[in-house]
């Protein structure tokens, strides 16, 4: 116990005692974690994106001739008998204006003007969980064209599983550059404490004459190393919730062209710890590095 | 207590700065390492102390092999080994205490017994009014004084000392020849490389010659 505060002791006072190098290892860490982490947060938000969209995964059959009632009632009937099919509602022209609306949000008046039957009248079917599969919603298509005579039906997912394989392979670029940047953290917190060593080169010297073991003489910079991690995770953390409260909340929103009513959302609480966490990892990893090159006896 | 078998090194292919060097030291002996500069007194002291290993040859310190020792093992070896510099090799940001203190917690001491000894070998020394101060502060001789305590701090079985008064004046490297042949009373072994051959005839004690590498004359007074 007397063991670990000495140490402690130790640590802080090289950290106060080189102020500057400290804080630029802090700041040079909490940078790197801080752009591996929007990566994070733009994959995480187009995954929930995504899922979002899985979720209404529909059959939409389009109406141009506007049916008559009991015309609407029979096909009602017929589609409701499907056994994939869980609901079916019908859209007629003002209720899709009306959606179609209140989707765009603030952006609704551009279609001031428009005269209320611009968009057609559809038919909608949610299916049935076991269903949501390309074959059950081809089938279900089949059968409208087939059964029904509706042509003009929209319900291939083809974009959505081309915007997945996007998601994925900008999950690849950022592996690739969190890696690099993770790399450039390590290297840059390494060479902080090895500056930090070659000031204090004297007493590293002394340290050894005097029969310091090296354990004696590395744990405090071990410290150092993971203190600074963590702070600078803990920094990287509060860059990215400035970011994204001030930024990507917003710019996000219009980049992704995302439905109003889906917030981008902040990094949960697990990934928040394990960014300090990485810097934990990183500063001892950088400091250990340090270490091996400078302190010999 | 001391014994070296034969010991050769070179630092380089062309030139070797020890040649076949034997020489067998008893405990409790205060012995002079004398020669002219570049003789090879410092490296001979060097390999007593584990900080650099013969090219041939074996060290043994108290019985212990040191030209085998794991490099994990030399802190261990320096535990029993005090070595006092020319330069000194005071920590300048630290004050007096802390620099003495510092050996003691580097060999896991407790606090208290730190505080203890420190006070006491300052006093040795003549420096315990000088506790707050810093090295540079001080006037070479206290700070070689320092030096001292913190060599002595943790009781070494053997005491080297490298030219420890090679900057000092006459009255002063008196008063630090003084502390080491108290320190010898008390029974440490003292070897001193000098080029103070004054001092040499003030006390006389055995003498080791070195020139250029070779042991040329060992003898007693
Ligand atoms: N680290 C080193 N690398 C290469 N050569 C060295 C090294 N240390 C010493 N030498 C060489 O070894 C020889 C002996 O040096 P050493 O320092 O032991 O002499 P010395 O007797 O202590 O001299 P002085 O009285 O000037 O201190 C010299 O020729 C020196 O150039
Ligand atoms: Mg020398």
């Amino acid at each position: 116990m007397e063991a670990i505060r000495y140490f402690l002791f130790r640590s802080l006072r090289n950290m106060a005692s080189s102020p500057l190098l400290c804080s630029a290892a802090i700041l040079t860490m909490g940078v790197a974690l801080a752009a591996v982490g929007v990566f994070l947060l733009v994959v995480l938000n187009l995954q929930n994106l995504t899922k979002d969209w899985r979720d209404d995964i529909q059959v939409v059959a389009y109406m141009d001739k506007v049916p008559s009632a009991t015309e609407l009632d029979e096909v009602l009937q017929k589609v409701k008998a499907f056994p994939e099919v869980e609901t079916a509602i019908f859209v007629s022209k003002t209720d899709a204006l009306q959606r179609f609306t209140k989707r765009l949000g603030e952006d609704s008046d551009l279609l001031t003007g428009l005269r209320a039957d611009v968009l057609p009248a559809s038919l909608e079917l949610q299916l049935k969980g076991e269903y949501q599969t390309r074959n059950a919603v081809q089938q279900v298509a089949d059968r409208l064209k087939s059964e029904l005579k509706l042509e003009d039906l929209q319900y291939g997912k083809d974009w959505l599983e081309q915007f997945e394989s996007f998601t994925t392979l900008l999950e690849l670029v950022g592996v690739v550059l969190g890696g690099f940047l993770v790399f450039a953290a390590v290297f840059i917190v390494s060479n902080t404490i090895k500056l930090t060593l070659y000031a204090r080169r004297d007493e590293l010297e002394i340290m050894t004459l005097v029969g310091a073991t090296l354990r004696f003489i590395k744990t405090p910079f071990i410290i150092e190393g993971l203190l600074q991690g963590i702070l600078g995770g803990v920094l990287a953390v509060v860059i990215l919730y400035g970011l994204h409260h001030f930024v990507l909340k917003d710019g996000l929103q219009v980049l992704l062209l995302t439905p109003a009513g889906f917030t981008i959302e902040f990094l949960p609480r697990e990934m928040q710890l394990a960014i300090a966490a990485a810097g934990a990892f990183l500063g001892v990893l950088g400091s250990l590095l340090a270490l091996r090159r400078f302190v010999r006896i | 207590m001391i014994q070296l078998f034969n010991i050769c090194k070179s630092y380089s292919k062309e030139n070797s700065a020890l040649k076949d060097v034997s020489v067998h030291i008893q405990k409790g002996e205060f012995v002079y390492l004398t020669g002219p500069s570049g003789a090879g007194k410092t490296t001979l002291l060097k390999m007593l102390y584990g900080a650099e290993r013969p090219t041939r040859g074996q060290v043994l310190i108290n019985g212990q092999n040191v030209t085998r020792l794991r490099r994990s093992r030399v802190p261990y070896l320096r535990r029993q080994v005090g070595v006092v510099f020319q330069d000194y090799k005071l920590l300048n940001s630290r004050t007096v205490y802390e620099n003495v203190a510092f050996s003691l917690e580097a060999q896991g001491k407790k606090r208290y017994e730190v505080a203890q000894k420190v006070y006491q070998c300052l006093k040795k020394v003549g420096l315990e009014h000088k506790l707050k101060s810093k090295p540079l502060e001080l006037s070479g001789g206290e700070q070689q004084r320092v030096a001292i305590a913190r060599a002595l701090a943790v009781d070494p079985l053997i005491l080297l000392a490298d030219e420890p008064s090679g900057n000092l004046d006459a009255e002063v490297s008196l008063d630090i020849m003084e502390l080491l042949k108290g320190a010898n009373a008390r029974g440490t072994t003292v070897v001193m490389a000098t080029h103070d051959l004054h001092l040499c005839h003030l006390f006389p004690r055995r003498t080791i010659h070195l020139e250029a590498g070779r042991l040329v004359n060992d003898s007693m007074p």
